[in-house]
């Protein structure tokens, strides 16, 4: 048998275009207040694309949108070829169990352990017996990088760490196609954000998952960002690989990848 | 294609075919349930695999594993066939991350004496806390009547705007069905005996001694208690509470004082709306039913009713308002970590504070024949 780890696999007969996501001139606004105004943002099969931008800039809302948590004040979002907005709820539901997602703080359900927090979608949207959910619960526990013991914590037993990748494991329960990220490294010392970054690229290059993170984090960028989306001043400011970005001319990305900490990071990968 | 294990003709080889995907495998789950296996088994063919996720790998994992560590069976005599690269290396990740997952692991499950055991020492701790809290809420609310500059008057105003003025129209509607009822049953006995006037004792004595004041704090105990646990078990949760204390304010003082103040303010005066409001009733009742003119009705009252029944109804309201404001906050201090919790405490907190009431109007009944009051 081979080593999982090479690149851009996809579980078996899952039949895809290359374009995952797409939003269409999506906009937000909060009464009178835009966040954010016509933006066209694609996702492709199989790409980590980090959405980054300044505090208020509308990144977590964007996300939301895509993630099908948010409707858009006008716009579209187009998921798996299909959009969602000529669809009833029943669809939109069938179709959110192929969307995962990893909320900023865990958003795990307090009562329950957490093998029984990744048992939930499972119990709701499958009809396996309850032994083989459990252990199917495990597993995904593994996958997330917690040791099996974890499983039978509850959620105020758990550091930041270990509460973030609980609620990966919840997000992968139910082997969504695309997994979207709240902030997973925010909050982490550098040692678990650094686990975290190896295990956002393990569950793209092993599972075949394509991945939506906001972030804040240099380091992460670098490290599994395929693709960047910048937002500034209600609008996409800039677009594309990190090294694009960098020696872009475009202000926004030049002010962000030269603040103090964008060069720390940018020295550390050559740059 | 149907989503099963056939196995061929030659009992050498299982065929797994259709969608192994978590909405499909429950049939391929109940088939492995009852699976006699043959012991010529050899070999797993995965071409008839439409689709494979991380539950379709674990299974198949599971399986082929249990096989080759059948007693009485060669080892590791299951072969793998007609599986793509994918496939593989999907089922060598589940086989990388598999150990742990044959024992789903729970947390401890105490046994019965055990939890007997816990039940009963959590149980007097409580009460201890309890003790404790009403001790503190005591010391604080003397402290600050020391100095009642320090009294947080606008929160004070504003518990007795949500404790007292918006709890006046549901207090006096049920009173007066109260009143009403009280007059009635009371009248189908006096009306046999040609002793209507009666009635406006009957009424003015159980209204005014008891039920007015009972049910005002059943009411406000299920009202206004159970939103004191609430709020203050949510800013459990969300560290509100620590914050007051970093900044230096005493949870205590800034959260529960002006409650104690408001509702020891209030819950008078809404027992005063529920005495007039349940003597309303009575007084309807007696003049549709039995004919009695309200001049009579209210002159009989006054002739029944003493200053101290009155006051003995009214004196028990700030107690029973001390009660659930203290009930109502100690539980909302209690809460820990989940939304959960902010439930289980509102639901205690209900509980205990009208059971507390019941019992302490009961100890009041008792006290006051003693003294003859």
């Amino acid at each position: 048998m081979n080593t999982p780890t090479t690149a851009c696999q996809t579980p078996t007969g899952t039949k895809h275009a290359d374009v995952v996501l797409e939003g269409h001139k999506l906009s937000m606004s909060f009464g009178s207040r835009a966040v954010f105004k016509d933006i066209d943002v694609r996702v492709n099969h199989n790409e980590v694309l980090a959405i980054v931008g300044g505090s208020g800039s509308g990144k977590s809302t964007l996300m939301r949108q895509l993630a099908l948590l948010q409707t858009p004040t006008s716009g579209s979002v187009t998921v798996f070829g299909t959009s969602v907005s000529d669809m009833d709820d029943v669809d939109t539901n069938t179709l959110r169990r192929r969307l995962g997602v990893m909320f900023q703080h865990g958003a795990l359900f307090g009562d329950l352990t957490v093998l029984e927090n990744i048992c939930v979608p499972l119990q709701e949207h499958t009809d396996l017996s309850p032994h083989l959910i459990e252990q199917v619960a495990m597993v995904k526990v593994a996958l997330a990088g917690l040791k099996a013991d974890a499983a039978a914590l509850y959620p105020s037993q758990l550091s930041g760490g270990m509460r973030k990748r609980a609620a990966v494991a919840r997000g992968i329960a139910l082997d969504p196609e695309v997994l979207f990220l709240d902030e997973p490294s925010s909050g982490l010392d550098p040692i678990s954000a650094d686990a975290m970054d190896e295990l956002v690229l393990e569950l793209k290059q092993t599972l075949g998952l394509t991945i939506v993170l906001v972030t804040h984090d240099m380091d992460s960028l670098w490290r599994i960002a395929d693709r960047i989306v910048m937002l500034a001043d209600g609008a996409i400011a800039a677009e594309g690989g990190i090294h694009e970005l960098v020696e872009s001319d475009n202000e926004v990305a030049r002010q962000f990848f030269h603040s103090r900490r964008g060069r720390a990071s940018g020295a550390m990968y050559d740059q | 294609m149907t989503t099963r294990i056939e196995i061929s003709a030659d009992q050498a080889t299982a065929h797994c075919r259709g969608r192994w995907t978590a909405p499909y495998l429950h049939a391929v789950d109940k088939q492995l349930a009852s699976m006699n296996w043959p012991a010529g088994l050899t070999r797993f063919d995965l071409t008839g695999l439409e689709e494979l996720d991380t539950v379709g790998a674990w299974l198949l994992h599971r399986t082929i594993n249990q096989l080759n560590n059948a007693p009485g069976t060669p080892p590791n005599q299951i072969r793998i066939d007609g599986a793509d690269q994918q496939v593989l290396s999907l089922l060598q990740l589940v086989k990388e991350k598999a150990a742990g997952a044959e024992q789903p692991r729970h947390p401890y499950q105490p046994g019965i004496l055990e939890n007997a055991g816990r039940h009963v020492v959590g149980q007097l701790r409580q009460y201890q806390e309890f003790l404790i809290f009403i001790g503190q809420l005591t010391l604080v609310a003397i402290l600050v009547m020391l100095r009642p500059w320090r009294i947080r008057w606008p929160q004070v105003v504003a518990e007795l705007q949500a404790a007292g003025v918006n709890a006046l129209a549901i207090v006096g509607l049920l009173t007066f069905l109260i009143g009403i009822v009280i007059a009635y049953q009371g009248g189908v006995v006096l009306r046999d005996y040609g002793a209507n006037i009666y009635v406006a004792d009957i009424v003015g004595l159980s209204m005014v001694r008891e039920l007015a004041p009972l049910i005002t704090a059943i009411i406000i105990a299920g009202r206004t208690g159970s939103a004191y646990t609430a709020q203050i078990g949510t800013m459990m949760v969300t560290e509100e509470v620590d914050a007051l204390r970093s900044i230096g304010i005493s949870p205590l003082e800034m959260l529960a004082l002006p409650k104690l103040i408001a509702l020891v303010i209030a819950l008078p005066l809404l027992t005063v709306f529920a005495d007039a409001m349940g003597l309303f009733g009575g007084l309807i009742m007696a003049n549709t039913m039995l004919g009695l003119n309200p001049t009579t009705f209210i002159n009989r009252l006054a002739e029944a009713l003493t200053l101290n029944s009155y006051l003995s109804g009214i004196g028990k309201a700030p107690v029973f308002a001390f009660i659930i404001v203290a009930v109502g906050c100690f539980q909302g201090f209690r809460v820990r970590g989940s939304a959960g919790s902010v439930g289980r405490q509102t639901t205690i907190s209900v509980v205990q504070s009208i059971f507390l009431v019941i019992i302490v109007d009961a100890a009041f009944s008792i006290g006051f024949s003693k003294l003859g009051i």
